[in-house]
């Protein structure tokens, strides 16, 4: 009895789709266990009451009021330490929008400079490439040196801005979340800047050549035409940007530590759901924060999509 | 833009050919080396067969790595004497019981593992420990200190012996109170104010130390101006906080920094009270080993430390222990104590047990603990060993002076009230909520964390 799988394969008529199948199969599966098993367990979870140790009890809604009543008690202005989730929330969207239009900003100005035949530009490149390859816990580290009351970012703005008064970035609650939003757009511009020189690259010449015959400029071509050829990028890098950011974890963590530092200033969602699943045991309050949380950029991003994603079709 | 899509999906299609090449080449591989895999893990199977050997997982945090060495150094020496045990050290270096409450989660928690008595009920209370005086011979038990089993006990069973203990006491650097003309350490909670204002005035040096937060540190500050023990057990325990002695020695702990930093900088005056971090240290341990400060509340953990790590600043000569000062109502200190908890799941309890047995016992105690200096020895007996530290015996003579010796227990949810409760104490001590809007705070999170 001779049984092999490559004989098997060979009499088959349907071998591209059984490759296909068989080449995705790895990542799907992957997905499937890490990604959407995880997903629908939290979903399950939400509804119990456990502490790792004993059984879980079913508790329907009462973790998702736990998370409403924190919001609705965040909104009647209790002080932070009684609405994490409301802190978390709001810190997370203020950060959310100061980084992700700098970002998606000085990205396309960063591709339209690297997409110039300038000399060293290679250089340009992999200089504003290189945070992206560098570890989140390791730019936080070197960034929370450089934001000391005694730090380099203090020095340089005392010697660029004559008056200034050094500040502490990091014991700051006002500063705090400014200094991490800076350390997120110095990390991800480089990084989306490689997304961008992709797209701009793919843009015909000819359109160009056209413009210039007649008689656009450097900076009309780049409002008339890179920009809107770029449209569908730019989509891409702030969806993308959005759920970064909304879900921004490590910064915070290394920078503002796990309580989110002064006044809960660096706080954020992220942190509250590790400290709800692993300081406070409530893992089914924490997997009713991930929902809730994946609820909000769920409908941020698929308005957004709906918005502009759809006029590229 | 369809040239666009179509260039992308060249550059797919190039890439998912390359891929699959590159996967296909390697299947085969890959197949064999699973084969061999399974084999020797077969043959590895037959053999723990053969020779019975069993394997525990123990974890524990670390304490620095002269205490790892010496944990490795007495597992060789279990491994001699049991030749039939094995055990895997594992160290966990942060957030060490949430960890291992995560991997009860998982179904994948160590078989010995290091319990602190703040976390005990919870682990005692869902039956993750196994119960010790199955095991243990009342003589073996009675060599413990009793008062430091109290928090392991429940219905009359004790779930695990304590490896050792510390408790709290005034360590201060004595050429800086002789630089500041002082010549005896504090005896009052007034006067270990006073003491650090005079040394930084007289020396330039903060005259104390202390974590932002840190409920535990306060509590003997209020029992020993006679407020009550702290106890959490029902929502209506919240009413501990309205105990005017206790509004009123935590409104004098939160000011030591709020007033004693905050205010001072803002005036642009020295502080007299610091933390580690003002000084560029990273725990007390550090700041006092450095000289930035001149005195620290801290537990005997801190010896070994300054020991190894600040050789030149010597005990006796250069920095001295004192018990911590007195309240209206008497002294009062905290202890802390860990013990080697036994994973009620665990498929090789006896064997567990037997480890246990060797590490907390009088051999493995007298290795660990009073050689290497690490803490206290929670046998007793050991006061008077010639091994035992001097720093260690000095703090053990301070135990009659004491009206009350805590253990750091507060209720059944210690370890997380712990948690919040320092978080609204940070909070206030940077100024950014008052003490009351504090104490509404921690009352709130009592009632929170215990109600339902």
């Amino acid at each position: 009895m001779h049984f092999s799988f490559s004989s098997i394969y060979e009499k088959t008529k349907t071998k591209e789709l059984i490759a296909g199948l068989a080449l995705v199969s790895v990542a799907v599966l992957l997905n499937m266990v890490f990604g959407y098993f995880a997903m629908a367990f939290a979903f399950y979870l939400s509804f119990f009451k456990w502490d790792y140790i004993g059984s879980m009890k079913f508790v329907g809604l009462s973790n998702y009021k736990i998370v409403f009543e924190d919001i609705i008690r965040g909104i009647h202005g209790a002080p932070y330490l009684l609405s994490p989730f409301y802190t978390g929330l709001k810190n997370i969207l203020i950060y959310t929008a100061i980084v992700v239009p700098i970002q998606t900003f000085l990205a396309i100005v960063l591709a339209a400079f690297a997409n110039q035949k300038i000399k060293g530009q290679q250089f340009f490149k992999v200089s504003y490439f290189l945070p992206a390859t560098t570890s989140s816990v390791i730019v936080a580290l070197i960034f929370v040196w450089l934001f000391m009351r005694n730090g380099f970012i203090n020095y340089i703005l005392t010697h660029l801005i004559p008056g200034f008064q050094p500040i502490d970035w990091l014991n700051n609650r006002n500063y705090l979340l400014l200094a991490i939003a800076m350390v997120a757009i110095w990390g991800t511009s480089g990084h989306f800047m490689v997304s961008f020189l992709a797209a701009m690259q793919a843009i015909p010449k000819e359109i160009y050549e056209a413009a210039m015959l007649d008689g656009a400029g450097p900076i009309k071509r780049f409002f008339y035409i890179t920009i809107p050829m770029l449209k569908p990028m730019i989509t891409y890098v702030v969806v993308m940007g959005l759920i970064g950011a909304l879900q921004m974890f490590d910064l915070a963590w290394v920078m503002a530590g796990a309580n989110g530092g002064p006044g809960g200033a660096g706080y954020t969602v992220a942190l509250d759901i590790y400290n709800e699943a692993f300081t406070r045991i409530r893992p089914g309050v924490a997997a009713a924060k991930s929902w809730v949380l994946f609820a909000i950029i769920f409908t941020t991003t698929y308005i957004f999509q709906r918005k502009y994603g759809r006029a590229v079709r | 833009m369809k040239k666009v899509h179509l260039g992308m999906l060249l550059l797919l299609l190039l890439f998912v050919s390359i891929g699959s090449g590159c996967i296909g080449g390697q299947q085969t591989v890959t197949v064999t080396q699973t084969q061999t895999q399974v084999q020797t893990q077969t043959q590895t199977k037959t053999e723990t067969k053969i020779q019975e050997k069993i394997f525990i997982r123990f974890a524990g945090w670390s304490a620095g790595e002269t205490e790892m060495k010496n944990y490795e150094k007495i597992i060789s020496e279990f491994e001699e004497k049991y030749p039939n045990i094995k055990v895997k050290y594992e160290v966990i270096p942060q957030m060490f019981h949430e960890n291992i409450l995560a991997s009860f989660g998982a179904g994948v928690a160590p078989d010995v593992f290091y319990v602190d008595s703040s976390w005990a009920p919870i682990f005692i209370e869902k039956g993750a420990l196994h119960p010790i005086s199955e095991f243990a011979s009342k003589d073996f038990i009675n060599q413990f200190y009793p008062f430091l089993l109290k928090p392991f006990e429940k219905n009359g069973k004790l779930y695990g012996l304590p490896k050792d203990w510390s408790m709290l006491a005034l360590f201060y650097n004595k050429k800086l109170f002789e630089k500041a003309g002082l010549t005896k350490p504090p005896e009052t909670w007034d006067e270990l104010l006073e003491y650090a204002k005079i040394i930084t005035e007289k020396t330039g040096v903060p005259g104390l130390a202390i974590y932002l937060g840190g409920f535990n540190r306060y509590v003997p500050v209020a029992v020993s101006n006679g407020a009550p023990r702290p106890w959490f057990e029902k929502p209506e325990d919240a009413s501990w906080f309205d105990n005017p002695i206790v509004k009123e020695t935590l409104k004098w702990y939160i000011d030591l920094y709020r007033i004693g930093h905050v205010q001072m900088v803002k005036e642009g005056k020295k502080p007299y009270v610091v933390q580690p971090s003002d000084v560029g240290a990273g725990w007390l341990g550090d700041a006092f080993g450095q000289q930035k400060v001149a005195m620290v509340i801290s537990g005997n953990w801190m010896i070994p430390f300054l020991a190894d790590q600040f050789p030149n600043f010597k005990y006796g000569e250069d920095w001295d222990i004192a018990p911590l000062p007195a309240g209206k109502a008497g002294r009062v200190t905290m202890a802390y104590t860990v013990i080697l908890g036994i994973n009620s799941k665990s498929k090789h309890v006896k064997e567990a047990w037997e480890f246990v047995k060797f590490v907390v016992g009088p051999e493995g105690q007298k290795e660990l603990v009073v050689k290497a200096g690490h803490t206290l020895p929670s046998i007793n007996g050991f006061e008077n060993d010639p091994d035992l530290w001097p720093q260690h015996k000095k703090t053990l003579s301070f135990i009659p002076m004491y009206n009350d010796l805590i253990v750091f227990l507060w209720g059944s949810k210690s370890g997380i009230l712990e948690n919040k409760f320092s978080d609204a104490m940070a909070s206030a001590m940077r100024g950014e909520i008052t003490v009351d809007e504090a104490i509404e705070i921690m009352k709130q999170v009592v009632k929170e964390e215990l109600g339902g």
